[in-house]
């Protein structure tokens, strides 16, 4: 027997509506209003053991707190998978369900499922972090909403085959994966069926739909480069020699910062380029066609810029995906801003 | 262009006295097979194994992998190549079906090369694990290359080539078990109803993003990095006028095998003159540069439209920086009014998180997706590995590792692996094959 545990608000708790908004979470065991009708659909497979309530304003405007203390409650509960909502149309509570089930999710690593309607500000927010079943607008459709949140909780203890989101009814993650086509269907009808769609005026659905550009603005301008420091970060993989942080040639989740506050140049045979992605040769006999050290330090002479900062950071950036690249980035972004670094040149192959 | 491809079923192969084929049964002199491996002095050493749908055998360094052919008139399997230039696309060419000559190396492998298992879990990650394969194992004394990630492969994958036109000279007199005829009129002198229909191009971005000469596709050996994107018909490129590279993560290569049979033209063939009107392939590129990826793109999109393309495929060999070229031709042909379809591996990292291809448009509104190549794979020990197991951690595969702190080494010491999809042999068969997609969970 699998265990469960639902969290609702205080009007499903039944405390009461609007003006027992600041209610502060309490825990309680067995069934409270909704989850009464979660134990039924669940069976026999799934016992919801307690029904957390908490009140929309009291979550809205002492997140933490709240957070924390339900928290708390779990900590010495046993529970297999957690329940938030459905929340329907309903903005505090579809958020507050979004914050509780993250945080669960995160701290005690458990399937986490909700129901919202689409307009509800909650989708957007906690999408990618747990899954959120795509509800009705009111409490008219609570039987049926709860029924989509216990099946797939069903599923996922009986370790069933979780199908894509568009397939299970939740709203997609973020997150894609290889299937395989059930009935198989190649590649090469696929394409022709689709174009055949297209040339003839009918409705077609791609295989990979373009997500809104994620863009990142491009920042001012130094005002007086002659007083800037200039660093050098670059994705094309020049490391010492021997590669002492074993930075992977493609695929990287590593980065490396080397001093190179004593240098003119890069020398070759000192450093090289690990980067699989393009022909090293070039880059082998001279690295500074990657980090352009050389230049840098005749800039620093001629005092075009102030000074080139003491390390360049590196890593290799083919077959590297966005999120890791982006997480490299933060990383090293607080070295640069350690080192007071006005300015990057970022160099990639 | 009349190209006959007459088949030759493969039931069975087995090695015996005199190569030959009959009633379904492949035979092979293995002596004399070994002979023609070996005409190249840089081949050092060199074994033949047959392999089977089913067997417990694992392979890698996988390098390449071609179909078994003659060409019945005479001349090379892949002319510019394997012998002197002809046209391709024109005439008989006699082809060993469901099987393929598979080159592996004996110790040595990169970025490119890639794994096949013939059984278990890991078999539905590669279409050769449903082929009945001749595989050659060899090494070489290319000194040069040897400790290098990137390898041309260039004595093994000819002697791979000698090897399948070795073996299918034997049906060069014979009957096949089936004549498939591929013809096109030329374009100007089509039938009205042909006329009538929406007119299709294929466009094929072959890989090419090496400067150095060595390691990309070839065109009637000519390398596709020197290459501006020109007007092809379909039967050069499955009859031999196209061989594969040795760049790019496995998975989303065109093996030379995939190329002679690529499945996207097959389809377009069977259409033709019913839902649409094919036109030809236009033979494009994936360079590094800026302006070289533009000015392919462009000459693509003039190319179509002179021919009068109402809609276009584009498939690209490779994924990362080749999507620049992808989406750029893409969006040249959409803006040039030609409706445009996409076909392509994406990359969506081990989480699948990241954003799927490099650069995206929003006119790119259809694609098909054959695969991801960074999702992990971890596959159980094999009772059999040819080739060398230790290579897919050690030789920089592009989904192979020496070490990480969560997953440790790709290979691990009973032989069990832990690997991304990158490194299965053309597992995201993009010229076709693949039933594979990929999904938002």
């Amino acid at each position: 027997m699998k265990k469960a545990i639902l969290y609702i608000n205080q009007f499903f708790g039944q405390i009461g509506g609007e003006e027992e908004a600041d209610f502060a979470p309490e825990i309680r065991e067995g069934l409270v209003g909704p989850a009464i009708e979660l134990q039924k659909q669940l069976g026999e497979d799934i016992k919801v053991t307690h029904t957390i309530i908490c009140g929309d304003n009291y979550m809205g405007s002492n997140t933490e707190e709240a957070v924390n203390t339900i928290l708390g409650f779990l900590e010495d509960k046993e529970f297999d998978i957690f329940f938030a909502g459905p929340a329907f149309r309903a903005g505090r509570y579809g958020v507050a369900c979004g914050n509780i089930g993250k945080a669960v999710s995160e701290k005690f690593n458990v399937p986490v499922i909700s129901s919202m309607n689409e307009e509800n500000p909650g989708v957007e927010m906690f999408r990618k972090d747990i899954y959120i079943f795509k509800g009705g607008k009111s409490a008219a459709a609570m039987r049926e909403d709860i029924k989509k949140m216990a099946d797939f909780g069903k599923k996922i203890v009986k370790g069933e085959t979780l199908l894509s989101a568009e397939e299970e009814g939740y709203f997609g993650r973020g997150l894609r994966r290889q299937v395989w086509l059930d009935p198989p269907v190649t590649a090469a009808d696929r394409v022709v069926d689709m174009l055949l769609k297209k040339l003839n005026g009918e409705p077609f659905k791609t295989e990979l739909p373009i997500p809104p550009v994620d863009t990142v603005p491009i920042a001012p301008p130094i005002k007086d480069l002659s007083k800037a420091t200039i660093a050098i970060v670059t994705s094309g993989g020049i490391v010492p020699v021997d590669n002492p942080d074993r930075i992977q040639s493609a695929s990287a989740t590593r980065w490396g910062k080397y001093d190179i506050s004593n240098m003119e140049r890069l020398e070759a045979g000192v450093f090289k380029t690990i980067h699989a992605g393009f022909d090293p040769m070039v880059a082998n006999q001279n690295p500074n066609v990657i980090v352009p050290l050389d230049a840098l330090r005749a800039y620093e002479k001629e005092g075009k810029i102030g000074k080139v900062h003491e390390y360049f950071y590196t890593t290799v950036g083919t077959g590297t995906t966005q999120g890791e690249a982006a997480r490299m980035a933060r990383e090293i972004v607080e070295h640069l801003k350690e080192g007071q670094v006005d300015g990057v040149i970022l160099v990639s192959t | 262009m009349r190209l006959e491809l007459g088949n030759f079923y493969v039931k069975d192969i087995v090695f015996g006295e005199e190569t030959s084929y009959s009633n379904g049964i492949l035979t092979i002199n293995k002596e004399e097979a070994l002979k023609v491996v070996m005409e190249d002095e840089h081949i050092t050493d060199a074994d033949l194994h047959i392999v089977k749908p089913g067997d417990r055998v694992r392979l890698v360094p996988v390098k390449e992998a071609i179909e078994p052919r003659v060409r019945v008139d005479g001349g090379p399997v892949f002319p510019g190549v394997t012998g002197d230039l002809m046209q391709a696309g024109n005439g008989r060419t006699h082809a060993l079906k469901d099987c393929s000559v598979l080159v592996v190396g004996k110790h040595w492998g990169g970025f490119q090369d890639g794994l096949i298992d013939m059984s278990g879990e890991g078999a539905k990650y590669t279409y050769y694990s449903q082929l009945k394969n001749i595989v050659l194992v060899a090494d070489t004394d290319e000194e040069f290359e040897k400790r290098e990630q990137q390898k041309k492969n260039r004595a093994l994958r000819w002697a791979g080539m000698r090897l399948a036109e070795y073996i299918g000279s034997c049906v060069k007199d014979l009957e096949p078990d089936e004549l498939e005829v591929f013809e096109l009129e030329p374009i100007v002198k089509r039938t009205k109803q042909e006329n009538d229909l929406p007119s299709v191009v294929l466009v094929l971005q072959f890989q090419s993003q090496m400067e150095e000469l060595g390691y990309n596709d070839l065109v009637y050996g000519w390398d596709t990095n020197r290459m501006l994107p020109t007007f092809m018909h379909p039967n050069e490129i499955l009859d031999g006028a196209v061989i594969s590279g040795s760049f790019m993560p496995s998975s989303s290569k065109w093996s030379t095998y995939d190329i002679q049979n690529f499945p996207v033209i097959r389809r377009l063939y069977k259409e033709h003159g019913k839902t649409l009107n094919f036109l030809g392939v236009i033979a494009s590129n994936l360079n590094v540069a800026l302006d070289q990826k533009e000015r392919s793109a462009l000459l693509v999109a003039q190319i179509a439209k002179s021919l009068g393309a109402d809609g276009a495929i584009v498939a690209e060999e490779g994924y990362g920086n080749p999507d620049a070229d992808f989406i750029a031709c893409i969006v040249a042909l959409e803006d040039a009014g030609i409706k445009t379809v996409g076909l392509t591996p994406e990359c969506t990292g081990r989480d699948g998180r990241s954003q799927p291809l490099v650069t995206m448009d929003p006119k790119a509104d259809a694609i098909v997706s054959t695969g991801d190549v960074s999702q992990l794979i971890e596959l159980p020990p094999m009772e059999t590995v040819i080739g060398e197991l230790e290579s897919l951690a050690r030789d920089g595969f592009a989904g192979g590792w020496w070490g990480d702190e969560v997953l440790g080494p790709s290979v691990r010491e009973d032989g069990s692996i832990i690997m991304e999809n990158n490194s299965m042999f053309c597992g995201d068969q993009v010229v076709g094959w693949s039933t594979k997609t990929v999904k938002e969970f």
